[in-house]
């Protein structure tokens, strides 16, 4: 194999990861505060589709963001009100969430169907296109659009401010002990809330990211093909860390980028198996890591603040 | 005390664990209908006028009805095999990789001229198909138990990889797969391999039966045995579980794979009464759906035969109210999502009403602490 | 007297939970620089009471007054606001953190970039003035139980308390850690700062106050200054009635027969940490040993491995010359009364029926053909129920709608009506009430005349002493000796629970 088909795969590797690890970082949040947003599958749906829609008919980037990042925020609400508020088993409230999300997204597409056909601009890159040229680096990474190299310094950020502020420490100790938490004066519902509308905001704008930056439209049944799920178990193997958990997404996204080229490069083995290649990745690396990983105490559990 | 002395094991109490009232999951139906409705209005049709397309088409004639049993199929079927699941407290959502496998298998053995008698052709096929859905539903099995890798994670990832295989099969599977064929599809199943019409004219196949015996008997299983009673012990409290000498990982092992095998027949049966073929992707969004039913019958096999034709008239209504009005079609998925949403939103009360009621010692810290432990 | 000498009081404080009324207009108060000793049993309401003062429950009715001023207080924050501070009984730490990111959780600041150093500083130097010291970077579930009360402490001082409640505290101390705690509360209380000091153990609270106030059954008992309080007086003020428990008197049973036969048992706790060393124990026919020491010191992990729920890391266990080799489900072999039976021994979500049959529900007469048979099921839960006094509407019943006492009744018929050969009773008497200790005392003692070993693990010396045949104190996961019941001295006992051989 030649270097430019690695600059190539490790390219694309890094813009198919991009979308997971924006989500990864609001899922990583609400994971440490205990709360598992299991509905960030079906809002990547919305932030996909809302990220073309407002693309399309408002012909702006970045009122899409905006708006992708709005609606998130709704939906963030609805499911910290269930989870949260009314202490709803957090896997069911996320299946439910995203077989509605599935549902609607499905509707509201159909209902546009000038929208069936168009692609809309795209992130752009925000390099000059001349960097391009610089061996290796350049195709790599400056010819890379805006929402990956979002995404590649977004975890380093994140990690700070888990581990360098207040705030995120105060997160990480409701995770493991809300009841501690309470005690030494913090809202720990105020901060799940927090936690789980942030989630919801990134796997909008991941989603978002996901359709503008990378295949440039929507498309009905399910476009995310359990992406979702996939950076929930990317937070497993990574151990909730934003970072490691950054190289867990490129590491699926690496795998998703091969089974692109090895399917143009060979027919020797059926396309469908490669296919299968990023979900069986994802079931090895879950098998080998997850006793390794520490979990947030009560991760899954929902709190009453009336039990002391 | 009225309630308390009741029966436990004959009171139709939806979601035990969360003593949530008929009432109740009645009024969060309710609410998410007219959230839908409202949905509905917004796509420009009068939500009225849907409701009334989507009731006929539930209970507007016996054509109408048939529908409504053959749609339940799949969803007694899955609903029941995630029940059990809920019973021993894993969320087993992996029912459509099952279905996938388990029409594979059926489609292996019944797209095949063999001579066979029917019935012992169509046994075959059902057999195949348990046998590779069991082999399926044992690597979460496996995975959850021994591994410690949560199963919903593990079920999805497999229900993609299912999809795949399946797709494979009906595109490039020499024995089974059609040539030529405008759609990738399997190869039609032999006539010995289908199974009967009951009523001439409609499709209504003996699926929805099958799927009503399955779950009477595991409605038995759960409560009757010790098999279940041990299912219901892990579920409550591993740890007593443990502590009763039950191995609880095997049990879990057992507990998946009993569902894949249910998803299993439930996919084999929909290929061998309903399509006559596999088609790539012909189970979309049962998987979802049969959490769904399974979680309104709070894990109870008897809740779920109703919870499971509740939500086969919405869907076959849901058809119907399509075509009629030109809402779109996904709008079933909605409704049922939406209704499940307000039926869990309200489904947790302060459990802390009730639970006094025969405690009459002073020990109020003993007794909030065993609350949460429930809770989880 | 001058108003302003209260920092604390606490008028007419009522809180009803559904179909309990858990403080009954308890009134109580508490001058600036003294320590009041806050006294009742288990479930008298004690916890409640503290928890509205922390904000953490909404009184029915009753009102609080800081410095003479009523205030409301509606949340820990708020309580923290106003000066009060709280070492519960269940530590409040999060395990995970460091000890000075537990000491700041939650303190309101502008500044969100976290800046460790000065608030170290400053804990260190309160390490020193008040002798407890505790290193700030230090993950917590690393340190000794002693410790996180330290920190605990350090947390409420850090915040600068003006009334610090310790609630149980010296429940996981050595004795030797109740002294420096000792020191350590005079040393709060010079500065001006008041302390209530939450017990049911008569001698500290004697040892530590100035005054006492005495709760019973949720209501008010009384006041007394603890230079006019004496042992009886305080525990007849408590219980209603005069109590001691007395060595029980029991037949001298001949010929031994040694039943549990532990050889040089190791095994690791659930951190991995060595919690039985080279542990050696013989259980006979007809004897109770008791078995004292500490909370924490290998007490559990014995339990457990005997029961067969942890496997030693090495070692022999036999029971009747059988190897333990995993969990023994067979009633009439082993009776294990856990140490948490709401998490361990019952299925709170099953009928009373359903967890009587927990260990027999795949044997005759309960299960037949593998069909669960319910009308003996039923019948056997009705016996069980009239033998062992379990009150109940009916068999039907959840576990979870008992109360604890009934709920210990429960697993006791399930655990002691087969007439196991050993039985295995881990703290059986945490948390219940006075009639239902004496209850499972009588219970065990007969177990023991029947002729059935029987292991009785509990942190209450009293009642070790009171039952025992043989005691052993563990120490360390290692048994630092054993003495005979019928003259055991308290004194000695106490020595080695800390580890100490005392001279001979």
């Amino acid at each position: 194999m030649s270097l430019e088909i690695i600059i190539d795969w490790l390219q694309a590797a890094l813009r198919w990861a991009a979308p997971l690890i924006i989500v990864s970082i609001g899922e990583v949040y609400s994971e440490r505060s205990g709360v598992i947003n299991m509905g960030i599958e079906g809002i990547m749906l919305f932030g996909a589709l809302t990220g073309i829609a407002a693309g399309f008919y408002l012909n702006s980037l970045w009122l899409a963001v905006i708006i992708t990042a709005i609606i998130g925020l709704i939906l963030g609400f609805a499911v910290a009100y269930l989870t949260v508020s009314r202490r709803t088993n957090q896997v069911v409230t996320g299946l439910m969430i995203n077989m509605v999300s599935l549902g609607a997204t499905d509707m509201i597409f159909s209902m546009m169907s000038e929208t069936r056909k168009a692609r809309v601009a795209t992130f752009p890159a925000i390099f000059p296109s001349s960097m391009t040229n610089i061996p290796v680096l350049g195709k790599l990474l400056f010819a890379q659009p805006i929402s990956t190299w979002v995404a590649l310094i977004l975890p380093f950020f994140a990690a700070y401010v888990l581990y360098k502020t207040r705030w995120g420490l105060n997160v990480r100790a409701v995770g493991d002990n809300p009841k501690a938490a309470a005690t030494a004066g913090l809202s720990v519902i105020k901060i799940k809330y927090q936690t789980v509308v942030l989630s919801s905001i990134f796997a909008a704008l991941g989603g978002c990211a996901l359709s503008l930056a990378e295949v440039g439209y929507f498309s009905a049944g399910g476009m995310t093909a359990g992406r979702g799920f996939i950076v929930m178990a990317a937070c497993v193997v990574a151990g909730w860390d934003p970072v490691r958990t950054a190289l867990i997404c490129i590491a699926f996204g690496a795998a998703d980028a091969a089974q692109l080229r090895i399917q143009t490069l060979s027919s020797t083995i059926p396309y469908q198996f490669l296919q299968m290649l990023p979900y069986i990745v994802t079931i090895i690396a879950l098998t080998i890591m997850v006793k390794r990983s520490r979990v947030p105490k009560t991760w899954g559990a929902p709190y009453d603040p009336k039990d002391v | 005390m009225e309630l308390l002395k009741k029966n436990k094991r004959f009171e139709f109490a939806i979601f035990e664990n969360l003593s949530l009232t008929t009432g109740r999951t009645l009024f969060g139906i309710f609410l998410g209908l007219l959230a839908s409705g409202l949905l509905i209005a917004l796509s420009g049709v009068n939500p009225f006028v849907a409701y009334g397309a989507l009731f006929r088409g539930a209970f507007g004639s016996m054509q109408a009805v048939s529908n409504v049993l053959v749609r339940a199929s799949p969803l007694l079927l899955g609903g029941i095999g995630v029940a059990i699941g809920i019973k021993a407290g894993v969320w087993n959502t992996g029912i459509e990789g099952y279905m996938y496998l388990g029409a594979i298998g059926a489609a292996v053995i019944g797209v095949l001229d063999l001579g066979l008698h029917p019935g012992l052709h169509i046994l075959l096929c059902i057999v195949c198909a348990i046998v590779l859905s069991g082999c399926w539903g044992a690597i979460p099995g496996f995975l959850k138990a021994y591994k410690g890798v949560n199963e919903v994670t593990a079920t999805i990832m497999l229900n993609y990889i299912a999809i795949y295989l399946t797709n494979w099969v009906v595109s490039n599977f020499p024995l089974v797969a059609e040539v030529g064929a405008f759609y990738p599809m399997s190869k039609q199943f032999q006539a010995t391999a289908r199974l009967p019409i009951l009523i001439p004219g409609s499709s209504l196949h003996p699926g929805p039966f099958i799927g009503i015996i399955l779950c009477l008997i595991l409605h038995f299983v759960l409560n009757f045995t010790p098999f279940g009673y041990r299912t219901k012990m892990l579920g409550s409290n591993p740890f007593a579980a443990r502590y009763a000498g039950v191995d609880s990982r095997k049990q879990i092992l057992m507990i998946i794979t009993i569902g894949a095998v249910i998803g299993g027949i439930s996919g084999a049966i929909e290929v061998m009464g309903l399509k006559r073929r596999v088609f790539m992707e012909f189970v979309t969004g049962v998987g979802y759906e049969s959490v769904a039913v399974a979680l309104l019958a709070g894990g109870n096999p008897l809740g779920v035969i109703l919870s499971a034709l509740f939500f086969a008239a919405l869907k076959a209504g849901g058809a119907t109210m399509s075509i009629e009005t030109g809402v779109a079609s996904s709008m079933n998925s909605i409704i049922i999502g939406m209704c499940m949403l307000f039926v869990i939103g309200f489904g947790v009360i302060d459990n802390r009403k009730l639970k006094k009621i025969v405690s009459t010692d002073k020990d109020p810290e003993n007794d909030i602490a065993a609350e949460k432990e429930g809770e989880k | 007297m001058d108003e302003n000498n209260f920092a604390l009081q606490m008028q007419d404080i009522t809180v009803e939970f559904p179909g309990v009324l858990a403080n009954d207009h308890v009134n109580i108060d508490c001058k600036k620089g003294e320590v009041l000793g806050l006294l009742g049993e288990n479930g008298a309401g004690k916890t409640t009471l503290m928890n509205v003062l922390y904000g953490l429950y909404p009184p029915t009715e009753g009102r609080i007054l800081l410095d003479g001023k009523e205030v409301h207080i509606g949340s820990p924050l708020e309580a923290i606001q106003q000066g009060i501070g709280m070492v519960h009984q269940h530590f409040k730490l999060v395990d995970t953190l460091s000890v000075i990111e537990n000491v700041i959780l939650g303190i309101p600041t502008k500044k969100q970039r976290l800046d460790l150093e000065p608030a170290k500083k400053r804990l260190l130097q309160l390490c020193e003035e008040y002798e407890l010291f505790v290193d700030p970077d230090e993950i917590v579930w690393r340190l000794p139980v002693g410790k996180q009360q330290w920190v605990e402490i350090l947390k409420a001082l850090y915040r600068d308390c003006k009334v610090l409640v310790l609630d149980e505290p010296t429940a996981v101390l050595t004795p030797a850690e109740s002294d420096q705690l000792c020191r350590a509360i005079r040393r709060i209380t010079a500065d001006g700062r008041s302390v209530i000091f939450i017990s049911h153990k008569l001698r500290e609270v004697i040892q530590i106050t100035d005054r006492i106030t005495v709760i019973r059954d949720g209501k008010y008992i009384g006041t007394l200054a603890t230079k006019d309080a004496t042992q009886i007086k305080l525990a007849q003020m408590m219980v209603g009635r005069p109590v001691t428990i007395e060595r029980k008197s029991r037949p001298v049973i001949e010929d031994l027969k040694p039943v549990l036969v532990m050889k040089n048992v190791n095994a690791k706790d659930d951190r991995g940490i060595q919690a039985l060393k080279n542990l050696n124990l013989t259980v006979h026919a007809g004897e109770i040993v008791g078995v004292a020491g500490v909370d924490g010191n290998g007490q559990r992990e014995l339990a457990e491995c005997i029961a067969g729920l942890r496997k030693p890391t090495s070692g022999t266990i036999t029971i009747n010359d059988k190897r333990v080799t995993g969990v023994i489900a067979d009633p009439t072999f082993v009776g294990f009364i856990p140490e948490d039976r709401q998490k361990t021994g019952l299925v709170m979500d099953f009928s009373i029926a359903d967890n009587l049959i927990m260990k027999d529900y795949q044997n005759a007469p309960y299960a037949q053909n593998n069909v669960l048979q319910y009308t003996a099921i039923k019948k056997h839960a009705r016996d069980m129920i009239r033998k062992y006094h379990v009150k109940t509407p009916s068999e039907d019943v959840r576990v979870r709608n008992l109360s604890g006492g009934n709920q210990q009744k429960v697993v006791i018929a399930r655990e002691i009506d087969p007439e196991p050969v050993l039985d295995i009773a881990s703290h059986p008497t945490r948390g219940l009430d006075l009639g239902a200790v004496a209850n499972v005392h009588d219970t065990l003692l007969k177990e023991r005349n029947r002729g059935a070993a029987v292991l009785f693990i509990s942190a209450e010396l009293q009642e070790v002493m009171a039952l025992s045949d043989r005691i052993i104190v563990l120490f360390g996961g290692e048994i630092m000796g054993e003495l005979n019941g019928e003259d055991a001295d308290q004194e000695v006992i106490g020595q080695l629970m800390l580890g100490h051989h005392p001279e001979n």
